[in-house]
């Protein structure tokens, strides 16, 4: 079945997702109070609310974390910008040049700003990743079982270079939550492996129970080392944040048109690698918009291109991370691992079927982005000002919030106690993880495709009447074989030419 | 640029890492690895492959962090305790009240129900965290939480929380 997608089928479905506008308004406001916490993200708030997501209609649902998330993005922004503080990674270039801004009381100009250049950049790529979607899925149907285990390695093996600090401990991570995976019975024989004798593990671990204990539980445990998530001097800085110049601001990004569109698309393509994320994302901008600018000089000292490169390419990644999840059912990132676990609860297949299948739920989410990003332009430049006061929310009241939330909340998909018992192991692992320099989301992602490794291992074996071998059988596989090592390889060689430069300066 | 990075690596180098603490996840990783080895040596060949495949790179990768552990606790890099998994040390008491509150909550919310486990539970951690200060005022949120937590949630969502006396009564009304 051949499917038309024309701009009256775009057209239906933007009618479509704006009518879902009392969803959408409600979780912009919520994204951008959590994006707004440090420490806090849009992957913790939708596990918090997943009892309500998972009770929604999915594709409710889905435009509900979709907006979210969008938003939440662009919430991460303001503490950077007044307090010096990213609500999460991917704002962790804001500050550079956003906080000089604040400190030379141009703190409102400065989210003025960010703000205009989160909407347009977010708004822009994902127009773009929308009419590409139809050609990226066809790349998907020249991706069969070989292929898809290389990829499956190829994801695992990103996130750990590039999510983790220590290579070999992302690696660890990855593979150990791939180990995670993998128990339960096995698809074609029914054999239970490494259930340590638990029926509630015979159809694989729960996903639900692990996001809640490697996310939400570890971090709340986490966060009571302070009292407070912002500092005293953050606190005496945002008491002076005022609404002065907000559309000096929003003109000020606008002469700067070309940038923002260079910097989103730089953003969308980092965000299609499972892996790569807002926080790498918005590094390289910042670092090819010096590298580029006429005036290097000024950047880190309150410059306009130095906040707006950061601001419209991690808002790039938001929907550049949704591309592998839609087309290749693999997650670019940790909230859009959540997503997965939403659309498999509803017993939703992702891939290149869902866009014959269910069009409204593989097109929805770029709808439900852009729709967001378009009610933003109205709704976030008044509200703004005051978001950022929810850091000061002791964390007294914080974690206890997050751990009785969230634990009822595994609760919910099977009614099983042990689910309960299971977030909280999973809670002790990821704390331990983050407290080791282990990451987290690598060992989330390893337990999401754990499961679907297997099962493309187990068909192409038996397509090859069990010769291992077939793993090098295809052209694409093998290129891809190649790509991922020169992907493992180039990070050491980079880095033993740094040290050799390190030693020759030393040396002299 | 280049001075950076020779002042980043002499920080790395002056700084000594927790290489116990470091080493628990890789152990739980390769314990694991032999535990589930053990139930699938019956198994069929097609059914091994996978596992044996990960399982055999995750403990190559445990065994080339042992190694490096090893080297950097020799060279005086790091030593064999668990210091940054416990600091700060005087939070270790209350973190520990609150994992057996947890613990506690997980095993009697299917018996007093969502609503009165997460008065109970936010209500006592809350007050742990804070020295038992504000006292009137954790329990008017631990309440409002809970009430606002099974109106969302039970009411207006019909999710699966477990029920208990409280949700049981409520249901006359709602």
């Amino acid at each position: 079945m051949e499917m038309e997608y024309d701009f009256a089928f775009f057209g239906e479905m933007f009618f479509r997702t704006f009518s879902l506008w009392w969803v959408i308004l409600p979780a912009i406001f919520l994204g951008l109070v959590v994006g707004a916490i440090p420490g806090f993200s849009a992957a913790n708030t939708i596990i918090i609310l997943l009892p309500m997501t998972l009770a929604m209609d999915p594709e409710i649902g889905l435009t509900f974390m979709v907006a979210l998330y969008a938003s939440s993005r662009m919430g991460a922004g303001i503490p950077a910008i007044l307090v010096n503080i990213p609500g999460t990674a991917g704002a962790a270039a804001t500050p550079l040049d956003g906080y000089p801004m604040t400190k030379n009381g141009r703190g409102q100009q400065a989210l003025a700003m960010s703000f205009t250049a989160s909407i347009a950049g977010g708004l822009l790529t994902t127009v773009i990743a929308l009419f590409s979607l139809p050609w990226l899925s066809q790349i998907a149907y020249y991706l069969h079982s070989v292929e898809m285990i290389v990829i499956m390695f190829f994801g695992i093996s990103l996130i750990a270079t590039i999510a983790a600090k220590d290579t070999l401990k992302g690696l660890i991570a990855g593979f150990f939550g791939l180990m995670i995976g993998f128990i339960g019975t096995d698809v074609v024989y029914e054999t239970p492996r490494g259930t340590f004798g638990f029926l509630e593990l015979y159809d694989k671990v729960p996903l639900i129970p692990a996001l809640v204990g490697l996310f939400a539980v570890s971090e709340a445990f986490a966060i009571i080392e302070n009292r407070s998530i912002v500092s005293e001097n953050g606190l005496s800085t945002m008491k002076k944040s005022s609404w002065a110049k907000t559309f000096e601001g929003v003109r000020i990004a606008g002469t700067k048109w070309w940038h923002i569109i260079w910097n989103s698309l730089i953003g969308l393509i980092i965000g299609v690698v499972p892996g790569a994320g807002a926080a790498i994302a918005s590094f390289v901008a910042y670092q090819q918009s010096k590298t580029f600018s006429k005036t290097p000089e000024l950047y880190g000292t309150g410059h306009v291109e130095g906040l707006i490169a950061p601001e419209s390419a991690n808002n790039g990644v938001t929907s550049g991370t949704l591309v592998p999840l839609l087309v290749i059912g693999i997650p670019g990132g940790a909230t859009a691992a959540i997503m997965l676990v939403v659309l498999q609860f509803h017993g939703v297949t992702v891939g290149p079927d869902l866009f014959m299948t269910s069009p409204e739920l593989a097109f929805g989410p770029f709808m439900a982005m852009a729709v967001t990003y378009a009610l933003m332009i109205i709704m976030v430049l008044p509200l703004a000002r005051y978001m950022s006061n929810i850091t000061v929310v002791s964390t007294v009241y914080m974690a206890p919030i997050i751990i009785a939330f969230t634990l009822v909340g595994s609760f919910v998909p099977r009614a099983y106690l042990f689910d309960m018992n299971l977030a909280l192991i999973f809670g002790v692992i990821g704390y331990v993880a983050r407290k080791t320099g282990y990451h987290v989301a690598a060992i989330l992602i390893g337990v999401i495709l754990g499961p679907l490794m297997e099962t493309y291992f187990l068909r192409a074996l038996r397509m090859s009447e069990g010769d291992i071998m077939v793993i090098f059988s295809s052209s694409i596989g093998n290129t891809l074989w190649v790509f991922l090592i020169i992907s493992m390889a180039l990070p050491y060689i980079i880095e033993k030419r740094r040290n050799k430069d390190v030693t020759i300066v030393t040396n002299d | 640029m280049v001075f950076n990075l020779v002042k980043k690596n002499q920080i790395q180098d002056t700084e000594s890492r927790s290489i116990g603490s470091e080493l628990i996840i890789p152990i739980i990783g390769f314990f694991f690895t032999i535990y589930y080895f053990y139930t699938i040596i019956d198994a069929p060949w097609t059914a091994q492959v996978a596992a044996f495949i990960v399982g055999a790179l995750l403990i190559m990768f445990i065994i080339i962090f042992i190694i490096r552990s090893v080297k950097s606790i020799n060279m005086g890099h790091g030593s064999l305790n668990f210091e940054n998994l416990i600091k700060p040390k005087a939070l270790v008491p209350k973190r520990l009240i609150i994992l057996g509150i947890t613990i506690a909550f997980i095993f009697i919310v299917p018996h007093l129900g969502f609503t009165i486990t997460t008065f109970l539970f936010l209500a006592i951690a809350m007050m742990v965290l804070n020295n038992f200060q504000n006292k009137r005022f954790i329990i008017f949120l631990s309440a409002t939480l809970s009430l606002g937590g099974y109106l969302l949630f039970i009411v207006a969502f019909d999710t699966r929380f477990p029920a208990g006396p409280f949700e049981i009564f409520m249901k006359g009304f709602f």
